[in-house]
């Protein structure tokens, strides 16, 4: 009789699937649309300075933090909370509450094309929603939560007490943390390289160089997604590989040449397919499960107002699709063109 | 990297005991457990005879560690101090500032690139003396580029209409507003601005006159030299710096200005200097050219947080 029970089944696999979606749904947001992301992941997203990146980590933040309906309005969001871990030091809080405030009159307007052009003409209806918007506003921004990190000893530092700043701001707000962005992860690494590793007492003291910090980072992160589970975004800038940009690294490789004319070709030739340098250690490579390029094009694309906006270039390197998407940067948030 | 023994009459949890469960593990000072498993500590506390006492040290620990960083703020909270401290600063240049919406960001690092002679020094000349009407500044001249006499003529043709004795006022006031040190290298910046940090913290609980912009002109004379080889610390200095640079703008509510000149590139273009490694430090980067034979400036955007590059203007000095 007791054996029997303990194979009544609990739910059904549609029940189950049904659960697990709405709990931990798919996000698709634009520039990373082909690939539909959830938590447990961690996506890196890998490109030269400038290319939007922080950019895409605040569309990221927005969604996140802007409710699913709210008011009769849907706006499409997560409502939970979204943190985000600022290496790079240069976040600019007014460019993300433009993004936040352009979000919200979209999505209670009806149409993007619309609020473009009438920015300027519906002051009177500005002036009406205005305390209606500023009520959802303040409340979307008390769901972003920003830290800065100035080193490494600092990052770790957040790492180690996150665990216990997550619980915290779930009983604050009631609803859990979904994203962490980590803008950006090589921040770090040449400070980190260039302190070196005095080994004091022997081998049995581990000191803060570039190695020991990554080691402890992964770890770190891996733990946390084990208890609180999050799609984790971190930004890379890294410096494009022969296969995009002939400059810095033809120049390179010139001055090689005259110093070692034999290994300059097996050099070229082995470069010609990777599409960017990598510095992380492999510690940091092994846990990232999703990686996307971005980088900018020369092409310009004409907004209608003739104003020129840089075009960016997204693909997926890991999964590997062979598919170039084509993106801007509108007051709106990311847009993609193709 | 304190030991920890100079943390026990503070926390008097933190006993001789503590202290050699740790060191047999290998660590001697709170930076220590930054990189290492706190959990597995724990379960090695466990085994031992006072894993109570030993476990409450390693959450007096976290909670030692969770002092080290900064503190966590919230959306509305960053955007509260954005909108009450970190105003723009005019440069006085119209067409610059007009480009800029209103000037140099107070909490970020504006980088100024461009060849040579094509009137970097004569941007920050003409925004120091701008700036010095109501705020002091600090000018970190590499070059003795600074030139009184050259601000004294900005702020002459822009009081065109005052009398004698109030442009004097004017000028006394500018000039003992901008302090200028010369500094050749890099570890002397290094000097002047953790110097510059501790005076601003003091400042912090006394109030008197703050400053409010720093220049660096030029910061690619102090860091190109360190730079180049295979050697990694030219690198890591020119990081650090850049760090202390943009803590310094945010905690302080500075603007810093650097000042960065161009390389030459590929096919006989220019790009500016210090590398790639340079491009993601500053927060908004500007070129800036000279029109052969005249005054006429031309600025354009390199990268800027809300502004698209490209984005140009010209102007008049």
């Amino acid at each position: 009789m007791g054996s029997k029970a303990w194979l009544v089944e609990d739910e059904s696999a549609r029940e189950m699937l049904d659960r697990v979606l709405t709990e931990r749904p798919f996000l698709l947001l634009p520039p990373l649309h082909r690939v539909p992301l959830r938590v447990g992941n961690i996506v890196e997203i890998v490109g030269p300075s400038p290319s939007a990146k922080t950019h895409i980590l605040i569309q990221a933040a927005i969604t996140c933090i802007l409710p699913r309906q709210w008011k009769g309005v849907n706006y499409g969001g997560l409502g939970h909370l979204a943190m985000f871990l600022d290496l790079d030091c240069r976040f600019d809080i007014s460019r993300f509450s433009d993004l936040l405030n352009h979000r919200i009159m979209e999505a209670a307007n009806g149409s993007s094309s619309e609020v473009d052009c009438q920015i300027k003409e519906s002051e009177a209806q500005n002036a009406t929603t205005k305390p209606y918007n500023e009520e959802l506003f303040a409340s979307c921004m008390r769901r972003f939560l920003y830290i800065r990190c100035y080193d490494s000893s600092e990052f770790l530092a957040t790492l180690k007490t996150l665990h216990y700043r997550l619980q915290k701001e779930r009983e604050t707000h009631g609803v859990n943390v979904h994203v962490l962005l980590i803008d950006s992860i090589g921040a770090f690494h040449w400070i980190d390289r260039g302190s070196s590793s005095f080994s004091l007492e022997g081998d049995t003291r581990k000191s803060l160089h570039l190695q020991s910090v990554t080691e402890t980072v992964v770890q770190e992160i891996r733990k946390l997604l084990l208890v609180h589970p999050m799609l984790v975004m971190a930004t890379k800038a890294a410096v494009l590989g022969n296969r995009y940009s002939m400059n810095d690294s033809k120049r390179n490789y010139r001055t090689w040449s005259a110093k070692d004319n034999l290994h300059s070709r097996n050099v070229t030739s082995s470069d010609q397919q990777v599409p960017y340098r990598e510095y992380m250690p492999a510690v940091w490579q092994s846990l990232i499960t999703h990686r996307i390029l971005v980088r900018t094009t020369d092409a310009d694309f004409v907004n209608g107002e003739h104003q020129n906006v840089s075009t960016y270039l997204s693909e997926w390197l890991l999964p590997p699709l062979n598919s170039v998407d084509k993106f801007i940067v509108r007051d709106t948030g990311v847009f993609v063109l193709s | 990297m304190a030991p920890l023994k100079n943390l026990e009459t503070e926390y008097p949890i933190i006993d001789s005991n503590f202290q050699n469960f740790c060191a047999s593990h290998g660590i001697f000072s709170v930076e220590d457990f930054l990189i290492h498993d706190l959990y597995m500590l724990a379960a090695f506390a466990e085994q031992n005879v006072s894993s109570e006492r030993l476990k409450e040290g390693i959450t007096q620990i976290l909670s030692i560690i969770d002092d080290m960083h900064q503190p966590w703020l919230n959306g509305m909270e960053l955007l509260e101090d954005a909108k009450r401290n970190k105003h723009f600063l005019p440069t006085g240049i119209q067409g610059v500032d007009l480009l800029l919406g209103g000037g140099i960001r107070v909490g970020q690092l504006t980088e100024l690139v461009g060849p040579s002679a094509s009137g970097k020094t004569q941007v920050c000349l003409q925004t120091a003396s701008n700036v010095a009407r109501n705020y002091m500044m600090l000018y970190l001249d590499t070059g003795n580029s600074f030139s009184p006499q050259r601000i004294a003529y900005f702020l002459g043709k822009t009081n065109e209409l005052a009398s004698a004795q109030a442009k004097n006022q004017i000028l006394q006031k500018v000039m003992s507003n901008i302090l200028c040190h010369s500094v050749f290298d890099i570890f002397a910046m290094f000097d002047v601005l953790h110097q510059l940090e501790s005076n601003l913290r003091c400042q912090e609980r006394g109030g008197g006159c703050r400053i409010r912009l720093l220049i660096v002109d030029s910061i690619s004379l102090l860091i190109a030299p360190v730079l180049g080889g295979t050697s990694t610390r030219g690198r890591a200095l020119m990081a650090s710096a850049g760090y202390l640079l943009k803590k310094l703008a945010h905690q302080h509510n500075l603007a810093v200005l650097v000042i960065n000149h161009t390389v030459g590139s590929e096919g006989g273009t220019s790009k500016p200097a210090l590398g790639d490694s340079w491009k993601s430090i500053p927060h908004s980067r500007l070129l800036l050219s000279c029109d052969r034979g005249s005054n006429v400036y031309n600025v354009s955007i390199l990268k800027h947080p809300s502004m698209a590059s490209g984005k140009a203007a010209r102007f008049v000095i």
